[in-house]
């Protein structure tokens, strides 16, 4: 490329220059019905005029692979996705086998025509074996290029991760023939074709093999990253998999019983989840420096729903006179089934509900008392509840029906090993 | 040790540290030297610093199965198995609706508004919505899709598998104990020997 401004003038003599500037003015001019054609794989004839339509089959732009089917050629297809980055359409050529048979013919005229002492054959020669080798490594360079573009979006120019994963396989094939092209590359060759040349080694040996290993570390980059998208990817998939086919299965299998992992002698460490206990803390007044803080506490408690509480009260004073004599008793009997509860929290044995009412000389009927026990305990929080055993002593009245008159209750503490009986 | 007040009390509570809960603690729980510390302290109280398969997320396990432990492990087990087909499916509505490629991961973020707007566009998705809020787990009442949507995540952010960076932004991201449910469903699927490996869909309709 250095050379390109010292053979401008020849360049622009060069019959080709007027032609292929002609051509990519061409490819220019229809540029809109051209994209079109790539993006919609078809070429419209009707976009261009006949003369034009002419023009562009005759510089190899357009042609008819199939009769009524206009098409752009291959290689501006090639062209257009190379430019666009289009990973859709863009095509990796590794073919090296082609490019070093090349090269060796290049040199072999390179070399005839130096010793014939023709230099301009020979300068032509050179400039062509140049432009053939950065061909070669620049065929190299798109193709990585094109790896680390698709690498980068997460080959998203695909939806489904079904075809990204085709994808990866795809590109995994691709860069294995980059790097099978590497190999066909024999630099002992290339150092033998290039002989004393001091140019050609320059060329041919140490610039071609600093570019070479320098893709090959490019490459190895590019495979790691895709082993590790790929597995990405996978870990994805099966991950969905595995949702939707047990969600599939429990939604087929309604009765499904899963095996009581909590009490086999082994549980799993998947299912050992601690329950949660919170730690409360509460007033306390038997440390003297922390008064005056407790103190603050106590004054910044806002007043008003003690106000509030009061006059219920005594509204309730005036209208409900013997509701609150009922309600009194009620709360007594409360009171009583309490102490009873207490009783059985501090004995060491269960005890019975009727012994309990004849040794406290309570004024209760049996059957009341016994009922009240019986819903103190069912109003008890659960956690609370387990804490209880109630054992009805009961008998069936009569043959005829289902009947059971509960004779005696027999309250008594659970015993478990720790606290965590709260849950 | 009373700079790690907080996260004990935290963990003692029965919450699920994750990078995506709490980044800070989550990097403490990652020293096996701090986690030995803590463990001494909890062993009283008959618990231990556990973390997931792949070490994205830490909680407490019990250290000896007692019967009360036993006890509470089949408690917590039977709601975790009632949640289960309930939470894949909301995993597979939330996926299909934002057009994911993959299953729902640890970090990814779920915005309301989106959710919304996808399920709303389409009859099937709004069906499945309706039919999943009305799930005994997510209990909805409600028949318009922007509640049942409210609700359902509301739901799921308490049984703590998402996290409400804001509390009044509508937008969540799916925490790690996700990969707690997921190795949950791997391991039932294993255990059990669930015939749903290699099974195509025409075959599992079968059995």
């Amino acid at each position: 490329m250095s050379q390109a401004p010292k053979h401008k003038s020849s360049a622009q003599s060069n019959p080709l220059f007027e032609l292929g500037k002609e051509r990519l003015e061409l490819i220019g001019k229809h540029a809109d019905a051209l994209m079109q054609g790539y993006l919609e794989g078809q070429v419209n004839e009707l976009a261009f005029s006949q003369q034009a339509l002419q023009k562009l089959l005759d510089s190899r732009i357009l042609f008819y692979p199939q009769e009524q089917s206009l098409s752009l050629r291959p290689i501006v297809n090639e062209l257009i996705a190379s430019l666009t980055l289009d990973e859709r359409k863009r095509q990796i050529n590794t073919d090296v086998g082609e490019h070093l048979d090349q090269i060796d013919t290049r040199v072999q005229s390179l070399q005839a025509a130096r010793k014939k002492g023709d230099y301009a054959a020979s300068e032509h020669h050179m400039q062509l074996l140049i432009e053939r080798v950065n061909d070669m490594t620049g065929q190299f360079g798109d193709a990585i290029e094109s790896l680390w573009h698709r690498l980068n979006t997460e080959f998203g120019f695909v939806s489904s991760l079904d075809d990204k994963i085709l994808e990866i396989e795809l590109a995994q094939r691709q860069l294995r023939r980059i790097l099978d092209g590497f190999g066909i590359i024999n630099f002992d060759d290339l150092i033998q074709l290039a002989g004393s040349d001091g140019a050609l080694r320059k060329l041919l040996v140490s610039q071609l093999q600093a570019r070479i290993s320098e893709h090959s570390g490019s490459l190895l980059e590019v495979q790691k990253r895709l082993v590790l998208l790929m597995a990405r990817f996978r870990q994805q998939q099966d991950r969905a998999l595995l949702i939707n086919r047990m969600a599939a299965f429990l939604r087929q299998h309604p009765n499904f019983q899963i095996g009581d992992y909590p009490n086999r002698s082994q549980v799993p460490a998947v299912i050992n989840q601690a329950h949660g206990i919170s730690p409360q803390a509460f007033v306390a007044l038997d440390r003297a420096r922390d008064s005056n803080t407790l103190a603050e506490l106590a004054r910044a408690v806002p007043r008003e729903p003690e106000q509030a509480s009061q006059s219920d009260k005594q509204n309730e004073g005036f209208v409900m006179a013997v509701q609150n004599l009922v309600a009194t008793q009620q709360k007594q009997l409360a009171k009583d089934v309490e102490d009873f509860f207490i009783r059985v929290i501090e004995g060491p044995e269960a005890l019975s509900g009727v012994d309990y009412l004849a040794e406290q000389v309570l004024p209760w009927e049996p059957e009341m008392w016994l009922f009240q026990i019986v819903a103190e305990y069912q109003g008890l929080p659960e956690h609370n509840k387990h804490s209880f055993m109630l054992e009805k002593d009961s008998a069936q009245q009569s043959r005829f029906n289902q009947l059971h008159i509960i004779q005696d209750v027999k309250v008594g503490m659970r015993f478990s090993d720790d606290y965590q009986a709260a849950e | 040790m009373i700079e790690h007040g907080p996260l004990l009390e935290r963990l003692l509570e029965g919450e699920f540290i994750c990078s995506i809960t709490d980044e800070h603690s989550f990097h403490k729980l990652q020293n096996d030297e701090l986690v030995n510390d803590l463990n001494h302290f909890l062993r009283p109280l008959n618990r231990r610093v556990a973390k997931n398969d792949d070490g994205s997320v830490y909680f407490l396990a019990y250290c000896d199965l007692t019967q009360n432990a036993r006890q509470h492990l089949s408690h917590q087990f039977a709601s975790t198995v009632q949640s289960l087909l309930p939470m894949l499916e909301w995993m597979q509505l939330v996926q299909e609706a934002l057009g994911r490629d993959g299953a729902l991961n640890a970090g990814d973020t779920i915005k309301l508004q989106d959710f919304e707007s996808k399920v709303v566009d389409n009859q099937s998705l709004i069906h499945r919505l309706a039919h999943l809020a009305n799930d005994r787990v997510f209990k909805s009442t409600s028949d318009k899709p922007d509640m049942q949507i409210k609700q359902v995540f509301k739901r799921i952010k308490e049984m703590g598998y998402l996290h409400q960076p804001h509390k009044d932004r509508l937008f969540y991201i799916v925490t790690g104990k996700v990969e707690q449910l997921i190795e949950l469903v791997r391991f039932i699927k294993d255990e059990e020997n669930l015939p749903i490996d290699d099974a195509t869909p025409e075959q599992e309709a079968m059995f």
